[in-house]
């Protein structure tokens, strides 16, 4: 029922525009309360450009969704789709300077493990950080407990994300029901399925209905495999009558595959010197998880005087995925 | 947490404690759940996850219990409610003889309504039972405690456990294990739940689970492929057989009942769950519509929250009557004035 969903109500935004300044503001504030902080060594310098920010953002979203595809036992694909929206949700509001996406991105795949009803226990769920070691394990675990009720808090309480891969099913039952020009739906599955999921790695989901993300999918899987199927959209879906808002879906289309390929993966040498600014910045200025824990999460301005133990964190190549 | 006096405690629940609060700026009265969370192996425990997943993705119904706020707090959160007075199983126990037909009529109304909302909605409770069913200070029956609650998909592809609903109001093919199944659970349990509502006291009371199915089995009778067809493919339905008995006929098990309640329970308890009837078209019943007519909620006892009396009701001054000249059953407007704000 996504049109009485709190996605469309609270998560569905108009424009590119509104998503980049929510998230320059989420840069700005980290800065602001670090300056008003008065720690020894802050300024300006140090810290990450909103800009940065979205490199990296790129590169440990990447790096969730090969975490989830490699996940065992297979993690389905809504699971996965649900668990990079709330990456994304997560921060459009907060600044990766303030809370390591290494670690978020984990919860964020833990959560969505939950709500989806993907029941895996947790030692299940950290067994998959393949590369660590049972205490490295234990750690991440620690972690994942103590932060996920900033992450739920942070998504507003609103966990329910719909994906486009069922409006996908729908679609692709309709066309098969009631559109026999096209011979071979499930032969665009493939394409489709590709589509989708290089979509879930753009804003598409907080700007457009999963629906018209999927009808995209297929259309643009149609069209690459020299099959069109514009009539389904004129006669099918009964749009032929209603210009207004045929246009606006055909709007809506060339907009998601505009973002679609405006898509890249992060240059490694760019990703790794934002690396070094955001691993100084949570070393510096970053807070201590244990005394947060005790104290809950109600108080958001709340900062620890001490430093965090870096050599008690797991690192970020303990967590390194791409020898699976 | 500072936006809230606390005026009490309610009960506690499966996680955590309720309290019955007031909203300093409104002064309205809430009930807040608290979820704690200790030290918990798989942090925030599923039963929250699902209650605030399934409330915070409906729109208001008169029906269900309204989740007005969730905020953190400490080191869990906490779940603000709409306070209710009371709930229908305090109804059930306090009443001092069977309710009146037309009592049972308008409770019936408030749940179908509800479970056809839920459903509609895609959601299945689960865990349906008369004390989930919380009565207000205006009368009304709201369906709480959603922490069972699924969103359900109908491509029969999902696998549920088999452990839910209390036992009383649990379907029989719940009771044989099964994984996948619908929200023919809920329409049981409401079946279930009219029983009681008509007897006063519930009408299969297992007291363990082997027990529970005997109970169904012996009004029922006993299963077989022609009136269950899905049966043999149920996971314990082969680890245990009963003794071949007939149905009884639902009449001598909710005697002195008219023969459309009957009828009504009839549809709900069946086996097959797809066989029974839906909560939208229970609602077209002509139970529903024939006399007495279903009690408005301003005339139904309202019992205080564990309190022995039923605090004595505005009875209207005759019984409605379909039949009646409509000028007839009117009641006076100086009767109900101070009520005014209930309606």
């Amino acid at each position: 029922m996504f049109h009485i969903s709190s996605q469309k109500k609270y998560w569905t935004f108009d424009n590119e525009e509104s998503l980049e300044q929510l998230r320059c503001e989420a840069n700005q504030k980290y800065r602001n309360k670090m300056l008003a902080s008065g720690k020894p060594g802050v300024s300006d310098a140090v810290f990450l450009e909103a800009h940065e920010e979205i490199v990296l953002f790129r590169h440990y979203e990447k790096r969730l969704l090969d975490f989830c595809n490699a996940f065992k036992p297979v993690m389905p694909k809504s699971v996965v789709g649900t668990a990079i929206m709330y990456f994304r949700r997560f921060y459009l509001n907060n600044s990766l300077m303030e809370y390591h996406p290494r670690t978020i991105m984990l919860i964020c795949a833990y959560l969505s493990c939950k709500v989806d009803e993907f029941n895996v226990s947790s030692t299940q769920f950290v067994g998959n950080l393949v590369q660590e070691s049972a205490a490295g394990q234990e750690r991440a675990l620690e972690q994942i407990l103590e932060y996920e009720l900033l992450l739920i808090q942070q998504l507003n309480f609103h966990l329910v994300v719909h994906t486009p891969y069922r409006p996908m099913e729908g679609l692709l039952i309709d066309i098969k029901t009631r559109y026999p020009l096209l011979e071979n739906p499930e032969s665009l599955r493939k394409s489709v399925d590709d589509f989708l999921t290089r979509a879930t790695l753009t804003d598409s989901g907080l700007l457009f209905p999963p629906s018209q993300i999927a009808m995209t999918a297929i259309l643009n899987s149609a069209s690459r495999a020299g099959l069109s199927m514009e009539s389904y959209l004129t006669e099918c879906m009964g749009l032929k009558e209603d210009k207004e808002t045929l246009l606006k879906m055909y709007d809506a289309m060339r907009r998601i595959k505009s973002l679609m390929k405006k898509y890249e993966l992060p240059k490694p040498d760019e990703v790794n010197a934002y690396k070094v600014k955001l691993e100084r910045v949570h070393a510096d200025f970053g807070t201590n998880s244990n005394t947060k824990r005790k104290r809950g999460y109600e108080d958001d301005d709340h900062v620890a005087k001490e430093p965090r133990m870096t050599e008690e964190e797991w690192t970020d190549e303990d967590l390194d995925l791409d020898d699976l | 947490m500072d936006q809230y006096s606390i005026l009490g405690r309610i009960g506690e629940g499966a996680h955590g404690i309720v309290f019955k609060a007031k909203h300093i700026e409104t002064g309205e009265t809430v009930a807040l759940k608290k979820v704690a969370l200790r030290r918990l192996e798989d942090g925030i425990p599923n039963q929250a996850l699902r209650e605030i997943k399934a409330l915070q993705e409906i729109e208001d119904n008169q029906y269900v219990v309204k989740l007005k706020d969730v905020f953190p707090h400490g080191t869990g959160f906490v779940l603000v409610f709409e306070y209710m007075l009371s709930d229908l199983s305090e109804v059930i126990r306090n009443s001092q003889r069977p309710l009146t037909e037309s009592h049972v009529k308008g409770y019936m109304m408030m749940l179908l309504k509800g479970v056809a909302f839920c459903h509609e909605n895609s959601i299945m409770h689960r865990d349906l039972k008369p004390a989930n069913l919380l009565i207000s200070s205006t009368g009304h029956l709201k369906i709480a405690d959603f922490g069972l609650a699924r969103l359900f998909n109908n491509d029969g592809e999902h696998l549920y456990s088999h452990q839910v609903a209390t036992r009383w109001y649990r379907a029989p093919e719940l009771l044989y294990g099964a994984r996948k199944y619908d929200e023919g659970v809920d329409l049981w349990a409401v079946g279930c739940i009219f029983g009681e509502l008509l007897n006063n006291s519930p009408l299969f009371p297992g007291e363990n689970d082997i027990e529970q199915l005997c109970c169904v089995l012996r009004v029922l009778g006993t299963p077989n492929q022609h009136i269950w067809p899905e049966i043999t493919e149920l996971p314990d339905y082969n680890k245990i057989t009963f003794k071949e008995n007939p149905a009884i006929p639902l009449e001598e098990i909710v005697p002195d009942t008219s023969p459309q309640a009957v009828d009504l329970l009839n549809k709900f308890l069946v086996y097959p769950s797809k066989q029974r009837i839906s909560a939208r078209q229970a609602l077209l019943h002509p139970y529903l519509f024939s006399e007495p007519l279903p009690a408005h909620h301003s005339e139904l006892p309202i019992p205080q929250h564990g309190g022995k009396h039923s605090r004595q009701r505005l009875q209207p001054p005759v019984e409605f009557s379909v039949d009646l000249p409509l000028s007839e059953s009117l009641v006076d407007p100086a009767l109900v004035q101070g009520h005014a704000w209930c309606l």
